[in-house]
């Protein structure tokens, strides 16, 4: 068998880019007036020449703020929008080209779009699929029942979309989207509004999809929880750049190259004992309990010295939250975008 | 499977969706229905009203009753509303969620017309034939079924150019915000041209020419006078031709259209 790392990557980005124009109005009716007469038009660069590719089975979270281009990458590697300039190969096809041979292979599940009508039971959306990939009948009941199960929502099969909740709604949405097994799943924000039950539900059935059947998932979430418990890799887009493309381990040194240390005495520190400590920062000293960061490389040291602060309690050393990095990330890249 | 083969099981899918879909909404088909036939029946009597006081017409009393008893039936199966709701899902975005499935687009459009057209027959049907019933003893009814049957073939291509008409219009979404006034005033003005209002055999001898040759006359007129009227056989034909000829070179237009707008979808939304 082939290592999965010698074969060609099923997505190749190179220089990805794409633009919108549109016309800026004026609010009020004076600015409507001028609207009817003049309009001003302009051109949003929304993604800027990225390059990437995505070998088959992996899963990668694409992260980054509300507007810098994520969600426009998914739908020009979806065959949604045509791209304004690169090469862009998924699964050996032109996405926007919108073949059958491609569209077959894939799916895209937007977080806050349905695929399924609203009025009729899920599986007359899931049989509307039957016809349209092509399934026979073996295999559409075969795949039915083992999403069914996966996902717990047997019971939900035959109720009205409209009256099921937003966690089964989005289940049965991840089973629509299958149900004819795609070889690529694009996720934009699965777990949006669904609260800490359900996410932890669709969280378990992407990792048991992406195990089970190989198949390759690319998700954009704002809930660092699902990029942590799913993503091995992450690409983080700002501003339409590609700005980050790695492991998450590699993400947290790189961003945050400090442990988190806690320790807890069995009585109170004096904080004039920890002046002398080397290679650590962000002292704070309350009663018994000692908070720093700790240079990667000193923290073995660090902590020997710790010990011999006092009776030790408790010790917990950890990586900074990836939600705090990713906000500091973001903070850090918007000041520095708008002081440019 | 071939690609035509899946469509078509697509639009029946589709079609017998849309059908449990808004057969919910039973109560608005006969409210939609009733409104469909009351012009036709008002007009119908405003005109033998006028006939029997004397008025000059082109055309007899028979020709008159035929026409607008069949025009609420024509005007049903010729209509689509389509051009608003596919204007919408393109300016909203929601056109994103089919244009990923590997299915022609033109299905869901399809199915939805085929859905409202036989939602509507149930309703309108049984009205018309109250009405058919009242009248029957002045209506030109053909009496072979060759009529009947060139009536049928008429009314499916005046309902696939009214059809590519509403794609053409919604098509124009892609580039402008709000084409609602255009499928309004394409609303307005195929009311007039199409002889829903009133039959275009009393339209002014000077405007005849164009009348005659304008694209939405094929959209209801043309099937009702193939009932009502004494076409001849050339006129017939000449007729099938135009119309057959305005849904070639609607459906290329449209095409044309829809393929560059597609490139300019924004996908708006998330």
């Amino acid at each position: 068998m082939t290592p999965v790392h010698d074969l060609p990557p099923v997505i190749a980005a190179h220089d990805l880019t794409k633009t919108y124009t549109f016309h800026q109005q004026r609010a009020g009716l004076g600015g409507a007036m001028k609207g009817l007469v003049r309009r001003k038009y302009e051109t949003r660069l929304a993604v800027d020449r990225i390059s990437f590719s995505i070998n088959r089975g992996e899963v990668v979270g694409l992260l980054g703020p509300n507007g810098a281009g994520k969600t426009t990458t998914l739908k020009m590697l979806s065959g949604l929008l045509y791209t304004t300039s690169g090469d862009l190969q998924v699964l050996d096809h032109t996405p926007s080209d919108r073949k059958h041979d491609y569209l077959r292979r894939i799916a895209l599940v937007m977080g806050q779009k349905t695929m399924l009508w609203w009025d009729v039971p899920a599986m007359e959306s899931l049989l509307l699929h039957k016809d349209m990939y092509g399934l026979s009948t073996a295999e559409f009941d075969r795949n039915v029942a083992e999403l069914a199960e996966l996902l717990e929502v047997e019971h939900l099969l035959n109720v009205q979309v409209r009256k099921t909740s937003l966690g089964e709604r989005m289940k049965l949405e991840l089973m629509a989207a299958l149900v004819h097994g795609p070889e690529i799943l694009f996720l934009d924000e699965p777990t949006i509004g669904l609260d800490v039950v359900a996410k932890a539900r669709v969280r378990s059935f992407l990792a048991d999809v992406n195990r089970l059947r190989g198949t390759t998932i690319l998700i954009t979430s704002h809930d660092m929880d699902d990029i942590e418990a799913l993503c091995s890799r992450v690409m983080i887009i700002d501003h339409g750049r590609l700005q980050f493309d790695g492991g998450l381990d590699d993400l947290v040194r790189t961003a945050q190259p400090r442990k988190l240390v806690r320790a807890t005495y069995a009585t109170p520190v004096e904080a004039d004992r920890l002046t002398g400590l080397e290679g650590v920062s962000a002292v704070e000293v309350t009663g018994p309990t000692v908070k720093l960061e700790a240079d990667r490389e000193r923290a073995g040291s660090v902590m020997e010295q710790l010990t011999r602060l006092g009776p030790l309690v408790d010790l917990d050393v950890a990586d900074a939250d990836i939600e705090d990095i990713m906000r500091d990330l973001f903070l850090r890249r918007s000041t520095l975008g708008d002081a440019s | 499977m071939n690609a035509f083969v899946r469509n078509l099981r697509v639009v029946r899918r589709m079609t017998a969706a849309d059908i449990a879909q808004q057969s919910v909404y039973r109560g608005a088909w006969i409210i939609f229905m009733l409104a469909n036939i009351c012009m036709p029946i008002i007009s119908l009597l405003i005109w033998r009203t006028a006939l029997a006081s004397g008025a000059q017409l082109p055309v007899d009393e028979r020709y008159v009753t035929t026409y607008f008893v069949l025009l609420g039936f024509v005007t049903m199966a010729t209509s689509s509303w389509m051009a608003g709701f596919l204007a919408q899902d393109i300016r909203m975005g929601k056109l994103s969620s089919w244009m990923i499935r590997p299915a022609s687009l033109l299905a869901g459009f399809v199915a939805n017309n085929l859905s409202e057209k036989f939602l509507k027959l149930f309703a309108l049907v049984p009205m018309i034939g109250v009405v058919w019933w009242i009248f029957r003893d002045s209506m030109n009814i053909p009496a072979g079924p060759g009529r009947w049957a060139l009536f049928a073939v008429s009314i499916v291509l005046g309902a696939m150019l009214v059809f590519t008409i509403d794609i053409l219009i919604a098509s124009l979404a892609f580039w402008m915000d709000d084409v609602s006034a255009l499928v309004q005033a394409r609303v307005i003005i195929a009311s007039v041209l199409s002889g829903a209002v009133v039959p275009l055999a009393l339209m002014p001898e000077w405007s005849r020419g164009f009348v005659d040759h304008q694209p939405f006359r094929y959209t209801v007129s043309f099937p009702v006078e193939i009932v009502a009227g004494q076409l001849t056989g050339s006129e017939l034909l000449a007729g099938l031709g135009f119309q057959l000829g305005y849904v070639v070179v609607f459906a290329a237009i449209a095409r044309l259209v829809w393929a560059a707008g597609i490139r300019a979808y924004s996908a708006v939304g998330a």
